[in-house]
């Protein structure tokens, strides 16, 4: 452990050298891997389109269910957590003055797990014995290396929680009295997110699939093993969320030349986020059986909880493009945001992820009332839903911080042309988004199914009527892998290309006039202490039902 | 004062009859929601006894231990299944509940919990630990019906309730046991 004064030393050099060689290497490592996962999970992802359009028919050794399942695993599992730790990392590091040696090896320790486990659930996905589906439902059964791999990956996440963990405590040990800074705020909720909400599948997975998988036990708990994926499920997305409103708050405000409006609001925001999200889970089972209608009506109150830090997140980021507007000559009710730098990819892709959170946040909030969502629950609706927040609020946002972020760490600069590049990414993803999330929320109030391979039922005339919108899917589909190819192009341009010279790591100062944040705000050891109460409150009606009112059980399937 | 407000419209939220009997409807939710959020409700209307009387509260209550201790009869009280199961049945046992909770068991907690100090509120902590895992095994183990308005299910749902709340509160006494604040504040 340093000393406060080499550490203040360390500070200050970090911030004029910008990042050290191995903590560079360590983020680098991980984006690179999150970008070759987008490149794969995209092609993947054409590949079903396609099929699911009725346009392409697969060769016989490969299963539409068989795609589905990697393309999930490779996206939301490989692309999300890889991204979301190699950013935060660089972000412990450039805030808090580097990463302590123990921290940087723990990182790397995860980065090996994660890679082993992803290799091991990737096997019997291509074998074909592991066409479950990102979500790995019960009483459908994978091979046992399939769900091993999955804990192994688990594993390597809880090594890079704890060493952010100790390097957010070292840091505060050696500046007693200080907040945390803000980037490192939003890593410590993030990842305080990732190894609570990773507890229940880790339970799901490891106590009760493994010895069911391998046949020890005969049969399994369907629900209670439904109910731990989405503890975990609906916390896994708002982690994604919670990364990308990171950069919505801390980088965008500085790349548009103003100012984070309250710091106050935002870490109250985060810790909203964190303490409520992980009874989240319950939306997901909003049509399931086993748990009663008034607990189900309970639920959408602690849902509609979690929409609330989303507004104030609105609010407070409108006020900051308006303000910095202003100040920069912006007029008019709404004229002002003519000044805002549309051509600069950084800013760009962030805004328009951020646009798109609105209609998707809306749907998400119509889902989670019971009545609406079992009009849409099993249909192309929920994918669309899914694509339109993380392909699209998400990952834009993703895209547009890799535009500063990799030059960051590779030590060289982005060039106007792969400004360029990045704004035209930024358009055809965004058209390929809307073609294909909105056809697949439209074709879903039409009825057409999810998890579901290419279908006409026999040529009957409702189903033939989704044939127009599931062309709309494809063409979609299409734009998104050229620009899935452009933004690869572009990172690794970025990564190893570009001319060398120093990128800044952009973090917005709070405003001059602001008040000061009150210190409470720090105790994340109460934080986390509700967040359990809240979440021991929420489950334990439903899982004491399933488990003392057990059905006798399943034995495992292969549907496929 | 606000808080005083705010304090009387949750009250009322909460005494709505669909409100009411929709918590009520589940024994959990009646014991670990609407009373806590009773309690809750009498926190923040304390705030204007408190500044309207400050000096009767420091006379009765100067070093916080008779009102934790009137706390803590209301609550372990309110705990009990016979005394649940009369609110369910008599209009007055209802009025009570209501009036009991906020008036006798919010107010005193939110006027004592400053002037008991660190050692005090651990102890109260501990004290509703060790209270919470006995009235769990209680609800758990029992092999009959303890109230006659819920099904045992509900009533091992509740142990269970009570058993996690407990881990919850064995958790922040194990934190705030080997955590040092003055090491990071």
């Amino acid at each position: 452990m340093q000393t406060a004064k080499s550490q203040t030393f360390k500070d200050k050099t970090s911030k004029v050298m910008g990042i050290n060689k191995e903590d560079a290497l360590l983020t680098k490592s991980y984006i690179f891997v999150a970008f070759m996962a987008l490149l794969l999970g995209g092609i993947l992802g054409l590949v079903q389109g396609l099929n699911r359009a009725g346009l392409l028919e697969l060769p016989s050794w490969v299963n539409y269910y068989q795609v589905l399942t990697a393309h999930g695993l490779i996206l939301v599992v490989v692309l999300t957590a890889f991204f979301t730790i190699g950013y935060f990392y660089a972000g412990l590091s450039h805030t808090l003055g580097g990463l302590l040696p123990i921290v940087r090896k723990m990182a790397w320790i995860g980065f090996g797990l994660k890679i082993v486990g992803f290799v091991l659930a990737v096997i019997p996905i291509i074998m074909g014995d592991a066409s479950v589906m990102y979500t790995f439902y019960p009483p459908m059964a994978a091979a046992p290396m399939f769900y091993i791999g999955l804990a192994l990956i688990v594993v390597g996440v809880w090594m890079c929680a704890f060493g952010a963990f100790i390097n957010v405590a070292n840091w505060r040990k050696n500046h007693k009295g200080q907040h945390v800074p803000i980037l490192a705020f939003f890593a410590t909720g993030v990842f305080v997110l990732l190894f609570f909400g990773s507890l229940p599948v880790a339970i799901e997975v490891i106590v009760m699939i493994i010895p069911w998988s391998f046949g020890w036990v005969k049969t399994i708990n369907v629900m209670v093993a439904r109910t731990l994926f989405w503890a975990f499920g609906h916390t896994l997305v708002n982690i994604w969320y919670l990364t990308a409103v990171s950069a919505w708050y801390v980088i965008v405000p500085k790349i548009i030349g103003g100012k984070r409006w309250s710091d106050t609001l935002t870490r109250v925001v985060i810790i909203a986020l964190v303490i409520m999200n992980i009874t989240g889970g319950f939306h997901h089972q909003i049509v399931d059986p086993g748990i009663s209608p008034s607990v189900k009506f309970m639920h959408v109150f602690m849902s509609l909880a979690i929409g609330f830090p989303s507004l104030m997140t609105a609010w407070a980021m409108f006020a900051i493009f308006e303000r910095t507007a202003r100040k920069q000559g912006g007029k008019g009710l709404i004229g002002w945001y003519k000044k805002m730098p549309w051509k600069d990819v950084r800013f760009l892709a962030p805004m328009i992820a951020m646009i798109a959170f609105i209609p998707a946040g809306a749907g998400g909030i119509a889902q989670s009332t019971n009545q609406l969502d079992q009009v849409v629950h099993n249909t192309m609706w929920i994918v669309g839903h899914f694509h339109l927040t993380l392909g699209m609020s998400v990952v834009m946002t993703f895209f547009g911080i890799s535009y500063w972020l990799v030059p960051y760490i590779s030590k060289r600069v982005l060039t106007p042309q792969i400004n360029k590049l990045g704004v035209i990414q930024t358009w055809i993803w965004t058209v390929g988004m809307i073609f294909m999330s909105g056809s697949m929320h439209w074709v879903g109030l039409l009825g057409s199914p999810r998890r579901t391979s290419f279908t006409t039922y026999g040529d009957n005339a409702t189903a033939l009527s989704w044939s127009p919108y599931l062309m709309f899917l494809a063409v979609g589909g299409t734009l998104l892998i050229i620009g899935v190819i452009l933004q690869v192009y572009a990172v690794i341009n970025m990564m190893f290309f570009a001319p060398k010279g120093e990128t800044e790591f952009p973090i917005a100062e709070v405003e001059e006039n602001a008040a000061k944040t009150p210190y409470w705000t720090e105790r994340w050891g109460l934080w986390i202490v509700i967040m359990l109460l809240v979440v021991a409150m929420a489950y334990v009606i439903p899982l004491t039902e399933f488990i003392v009112n057990a059905p006798p059980g399943s034995p495992p399937f292969k549907t496929w | 004062m606000k808080q005083t407000i705010y304090g009387l419209l949750l009250l009322l939220f909460l005494a709505l009859p669909p409100v009411a009997n929709l918590m009520e409807s589940v024994m959990i939710i009646h014991m670990h929601m609407q009373m806590p959020m009773l309690i809750f409700t009498g926190f923040l209307i304390a705030r204007i006894f408190q500044l309207r009387f400050p000096h009767s509260f420091d006379k009765w209550n100067s070093n916080g231990i008779p009102g934790i201790i009137l706390f803590v009869i209301i609550v372990v009280y309110w705990t009990l299944p016979r005394s649940m199961d009369e609110a369910l049945n008599e209009q007055s046992m209802e009025i009570f509940k209501f009036v009991s909770l906020p008036l006798l068991a919010g107010i005193p907690l939110r006027d004592s919990w400053k002037r008991i100090g660190t050692v005090g509120k651990n102890l109260i902590i501990i004290l509703f630990t060790i209270l919470f895992i006995g009235m769990g095994w209680l609800y758990i183990d029992s092999p009959v019906q303890l109230c006659n308005n819920y099904l045992v299910i509900e009533q091992i749902t509740l142990g269970w309730g009570f058993v996690t709340t407990a881990i919850c509160l064995v958790i922040y006494l194990v934190y705030t046991t080997f955590t040092d604040p003055s090491k990071y504040e």
